[in-house]
């Protein structure tokens, strides 16, 4: 776990934007091998998103082969209403920057069988060879994505009924009308947060202090769904310090020290390179593996898939998730 | 002509880095518009529906983007008088599409042409071609007619201006308007393709209401869909009121040609006061630092902001150097700079010579308004007076693409002017002042 400090908000926005930029640019991304972002909505990653479109229009990074995969989206209402996730995304990013609509994958709340379009949701995910990178935020009670306390941390992409402290606390952009806030959505799960390859939350605020302390030095724990991330093998979280409030003075000291010390090394906390870059064979397809990889650090695998097996009997329609490999899905998908 | 034939591929362009007139406001916003369809794009729908992405992206350097301006009273321009009869061998046609052309380069994307008082044989003959281009839409014939605007000659010959008095007539019924302007003009029309129903030729008509049965003939104009509205009248508040009620909706250049405002009986500017449930008219101003006094535009404008329209009432010479030209009916016209004046009496006002820019930047220096609120009296307002609310005069998505690209500059007494950038039509660059 990567626990990075920051003195306020927008600090802490401007070095994720800096690290999703030199992730993507380490990756080079090519259309046969785009680098595959998680996106979340919410209030905390709006200056992450600003500052994002301030780089793309002075030119300094590329959202040409960027393939985006949204957390979630309320269900019934229209697309193009102005608290879609739809329209917080094209208000915020999409409208300003190069995504191409066709690498764009947001849920349809309005899908005629929402249970196909989750399944469908999820091999698309699969068939783009996974996420690279998912940003996120979290709500106060230490959700992620709209998997609220409660949700099993082997959750896929699924229907949610949404608590009732979230519709009320939405209603604030419904009219104040409790009949018209949605009471689903679509989200992606747990799991399929933590199968991406990296995953990168921020956390701003003292009024999410609590669920970043149940979310560090509590154990892993359903009710505060995000403390799932202490099983990932590359976690990132990036706080001011009103979000540090909660923690102790020892593990705040002890985040800082390590990247002072890493820094004063030359060496930033980064992942293993395998991780980092796409794929350089280009042309050349390596044969499927089969055989399962044991992790490690050459190798990230996350490990929850074999840890949290068990649930996915919950889910029939779907197949057990493949391990993933440290080449692409996405390499093998082009020699078909 | 079917449109399709005539459009190039469709083309999408992108504003960004721009500042919208959205009502009273200037929004920072992109704005897309398609030269297909002539409209402003749905942005978000196309982009997440169809997978559409822009052809053409433009960064406008934070200038500003209004509807294109719209002149609900123009006599004519660049040496072309819409009253006038075409000289023996020249084509009225003709001349009026190059004035559409030259027009439009000024910002001004659609308007009324508007006919003085005249006998009903130059309305038969003329406003055949002035009536509104429905279905045509082609971005190159520049500015676009809404219709005609015939001022008179059902007005008052006490308050008759320049009109000629010989020609100033009054209607006892409906037929004595058909036979004036010409049955076919007045009344909704055919479609020869497809049998389907056009809007009569005539979009507005000016008149003084308490003459004859004019008051009475309203609702049967209104249900035409002609505004009807009042001018070079000897109205009084309780004539204006009337004719409020039952159906004008706008005031031809409020103050000129009509009784002024006395406190005992406040005339056609009292029903501008917020009246017992009764609408309030638009009124179009005359903004040349001619007609009226900057304080009476003030007056006006604080009194109903949302009826305000900007109007040149430019007549043919507005373009052409200073001198003294013909008018109709053998009288003369002298142009000294923006004024124009008979010259027989030079006492008498003879219309402006100013374009509509030049109205909106007088506006923005005399009254300290916005200008948001100095654009909307070019675009929404007088849309919204016409029945075009959301289709001219507007940058909502489906709304026609008309557009003005502004920049700011100071002028000499460092006051605020808007200078006429570019200029878009249905989607299509029609003018741009640095190429």
């Amino acid at each position: 776990m990567r626990l990075i400090i920051r003195e306020d908000p927008a600090a802490a926005s401007a070095y994720i934007a800096k690290y999703i930029i030199d992730r993507i640019k380490t990756f080079n991304p090519t259309a046969e091998h785009p680098f595959v972002l998680g996106l979340p909505t919410g209030s905390s990653p709006v200056k992450i998103y600003q500052i994002l479109v301030e780089k793309y229009k002075a030119s300094e990074i590329s959202f040409e082969h960027v393939v985006t995969f949204n957390m979630d989206e309320y269900i019934g209402i229209p697309r193009e209403h102005p608290e879609s996730y739809h329209t917080f995304m094209y208000k915020h990013f999409f409208s300003h920057v190069n995504v191409h609509p066709k690498n764009i994958h947001i849920l349809n709340g309005n899908a005629p069988d929402l249970e196909a379009e989750c399944v469908a949701y999820e091999a698309a995910i699969k068939a783009h060879g996974g996420i690279d990178l998912f940003l996120g935020g979290i709500g106060p009670d230490g959700h992620i994505a709209f998997n609220e306390p409660g949700s099993s941390l082997a959750s896929r992409t699924r229907v949610k009924t949404l608590a009732y402290d979230t519709i009320l606390a939405n209603s604030r952009f419904f009219g104040n009308d409790l009949d018209k806030v949605p009471k689903m959505a679509l989200t992606v799960g747990v799991q399929t947060v933590l199968e991406a390859r990296e995953v990168v939350i921020i956390i701003t605020g003292a009024h999410k202090a609590l669920a970043l302390q149940k979310c560090i030095e509590g154990g892993v724990n359903h009710m505060w769904t995000l403390s799932s991330l202490q099983l990932h093998p590359h976690p990132m979280i990036v706080v001011d310090e009103d979000a540090t409030l909660e923690l102790q003075v020892k593990t705040v000291k002890y985040f800082k020290s390590i990247e002072a010390v890493a820094a004063s090394q030359g060496f930033e906390q980064i992942l293993p390179s395998s991780a980092r870059t796409g794929p350089r064979k280009t042309g050349h397809v390596e044969p499927i593996q089969t055989d399962k990889h044991s992790p490690s650090i050459q190798s990230p695998q996350p490990l929850t898939s074999t840890l949290l097996a068990a649930p996915a009997t919950e889910y029939p329609v779907r197949s057990h998730t493949p391990e993933l490999v440290p080449d692409r899905m996405g390499s093998r998908i082009s020699a078909f | 002509m079917p449109s399709a034939i005539l459009t190039a591929r469709e083309r999408i362009t992108k504003f960004t880095n721009c500042r919208l007139v959205r009502g009273t406001e200037l929004v920072e916003q992109d704005l897309w518009v398609s030269s297909g369809s002539g409209k402003i794009v749905r942005s978000q729908e196309v982009f997440y529906g169809e997978n559409i992405v822009p052809d053409t992206t433009i960064d406008l350097g934070g200038r500003i983007i209004s509807p294109g301006m719209i002149d609900v009273q123009l006599n004519g321009a660049y040496g072309f008088n819409f009253s006038q009869l075409p000289e023996p061998g020249m084509s009225y046609e003709k001349s009026l599409r190059q004035v559409n052309k030259s027009l439009v380069q000024t910002g001004v994307t659609s308007y009324l042409p508007t006919v003085t008082s005249e006998q009903k044989e130059v309305y038969h003959h003329v406003l055949p071609f002035l009536g509104p281009s429905k279905g045509q839409r082609v971005a190159e014939d520049g500015a676009e007619s809404l219709g005609a605007h015939v001022e008179g000659p059902f007005l008052n010959p006490t308050k008759n201006g320049i009109h000629k008095v010989e020609n100033l007539i009054t209607a006892g019924d409906f037929s004595d308007l058909e036979d004036c302007y010409g049955a076919s003009n007045i009344n909704p029309g055919e479609d020869p393709l497809d049998g389907s129903l056009l809007p009569p030729r005539i979009k507005m008509i000016t008149a003084a209401p308490e003459l004859g049965s004019m008051s009475k003939l309203i609702p049967s104009l209104t249900s035409r869909g002609i505004i009807f509205s009042m001018g070079h009248t000897e109205a009084s508040y309780e004539d204006a009121s009337l004719a409020v009620s039952r159906g004008c909706t706008m005031i031809t250049h409020l103050f000129n040609a009509m009784r002024p405002l006395h406190h005992r009986n406040p005339g056609v500017f009292g029903v501008l006061g917020l009246a017992e449930s009764q609408p309030r008219p638009s009124f179009g101003i005359i903004a040349d630092g001619i007609h009226l006094h900057p304080t009476s535009v003030k007056i006006a404008f604080n009194a109903h902001p949302d009826g305000f329209v900007l109007v040149t009432d430019a007549m043919h010479l507005v373009g052409l150097p200073d001198g003294t030209y013909d008018w109709t009916n053998g009288e003369r016209i002298t142009k000294i700079g923006a004024r124009l004046v008979l010259e027989a009496d030079s006492s008498k006002i003879a219309g402006s010579s100013i374009a509509l820019i030049g109205c909106v930047n007088n506006f923005l220096a005399w009254s300290g308004a916005s200008i948001p609120q100095a654009l909307k009296a070019v675009t929404a307002t007088p849309a919204g007076m016409l029945g075009l609310a959301g289709v001219k005069g507007s940058l909502d998505n489906d709304a026609d693409a008309d557009l003005c690209i502004f920049s700011e500059e100071k002028g000499e007494h460092g006051e605020l002017r808007l200078v006429v950038d570019q200029v878009w039509k249905f989607g299509t660059k029609v003018f741009d002042r640095l190429q």
